[in-house]
């Protein structure tokens, strides 16, 4: 049994002290995610607490088998969509071709473009990656939040998301080349 | 590898995500291509920035605060069940009274009779039982109390080698009894 086993046992048991250890151990990953997901300071904190909530009244549903990182995730991931629903803001499905207005996005190497990242130095880098990451569509960003963000593995994101784990790779490596041309682009 | 790496493998190859030969290919690659080399430095760069985004800065008090949000715990044990039997009563009460037009009174002294009467006629049965049982308890205690009168007079008259000859053919028979289980069930799965 892992020490998250462990805590949510002792949570259904009754201890509250237990669930706020868990709160305190994924309040940052959760908050770095859904801050990145809703573009606001103030709607993540409210989404982290509202999703926190949410898992400790279902925490009976929660089978040790599996991380509870990944299942707390799923929590958070559908949360997201049944907000974004019903403030019916559009979403890309993943299984729609992509258009960025950038032309295709399965660019081969040797990229004739001359080197972004090396323009600048690292810190002015992940500035840039962060603007970049606000205007690349949601399905997307939410998999590369995960996976780099949140440094879920590819197989475990496919189990958050549902998704056969290639279509993961694929619209991860998508999401870091929109954000590549973007840069170029700035 | 003659032809250059598809840019998804270079990313995959910096997060050590690439099969052991498509490794191998690719560095064998990489030796000879200078524009992949470039591709392959700038992704590394890129790849560093992404995986050193600064984390969200949570405020110290959002745990206690989330805590506050929790629901109370359901009291455990006891009130939930009294509480659904106090609840059912009523129901049934008043159930009765709008199907039957019966005044509430009337319900209540109906049902403190039938209480009452199963009480009554409960008890006697209950004493009775109780007896019994205890007649059964001390007729049981007798039964062993003999039980071990006799083996011990046995015991005495074959003496400690006797004793010792009847344990050693016990432990005899029951291991021969638990290896021709044994034999007997292995044979079963061969069949």
């Amino acid at each position: 049994m892992t020490d998250d086993s462990k805590l949510v046992a002792r949570a259904l048991e009754g201890d509250r002290k237990a669930f706020e250890m868990i709160v305190r151990k994924y309040e940052q990953p959760l908050t770095s995610y859904l801050s990145r997901m809703t573009g606001e300071r103030e709607a993540a904190l409210d989404f982290a607490q509202e999703i926190f909530v949410k898992a400790y009244c279902s925490l009976k549903s929660f089978r040790p088998a599996y991380k509870f990182s990944t299942w707390l995730f799923k929590i958070a991931s559908n949360h997201l969509i049944d907000h974004w629903r019903k403030r019916r803001l559009p979403t890309v499905s993943l299984d729609q071709p992509i258009d960025d207005g950038d032309g295709p996005l399965m660019p081969q190497v040797p990229d004739p473009a001359p080197s972004v990242a090396r323009r600048f130095e690292l810190a002015e880098i992940r500035q840039r990656i962060e603007r970049a990451l606000e205007s690349i569509p949601e399905a997307f960003r939410e998999l590369f939040i995960l996976r780099h963000v949140n440094d879920f593995s590819y197989e475990e994101i496919a189990d958050i998301k549902s998704l056969p784990v290639g279509t993961v790779k694929n619209r991860v490596f998508q999401a870091k080349e929109m954000i590549r041309k973007r840069m170029a682009g700035s | 590898m003659t032809t250059c790496p598809r840019a998804e493998d270079l990313y995959l190859y910096l997060e050590g995500e690439l099969g052991a030969h498509e490794t191998r290919a690719l560095k064998a690659h990489l030796e000879r291509c200078p524009a992949c080399r470039e591709a392959l430095a700038d992704r590394r760069l890129l790849h560093e920035a992404f995986t050193s985004l600064p984390p969200f800065e949570v405020p110290p008090d959002f745990a206690l605060s989330v805590m506050a949000r929790l629901p109370e715990p359901a009291e455990a044990g006891w009130l939930a069940p009294l509480v659904a039997s106090a609840a059912s009563l009523v129901v049934g009460l008043l159930g009765f009274h709008l199907f039957t037009g019966a005044s509430l009174s009337d319900v209540l002294v109906a049902v403190n009779r039938f209480v009452g009467l199963v009480i009554a006629r409960s008890l006697p049965l209950a004493a009775k039982a109780f007896k019994v049982g205890n007649l059964l308890l001390k007729v049981a205690s007798d039964l062993v109390s003999i039980a071990i009168a006799g083996l011990e007079v046995f015991s005495r008259s074959i003496g400690p080698q006797g004793v010792g000859l009847i344990l050693g053919l016990g432990v005899l028979l029951t291991l021969l009894a638990i290896f021709g289980a044994r034999r007997l069930l292995s044979l079963g799965e061969k069949t």
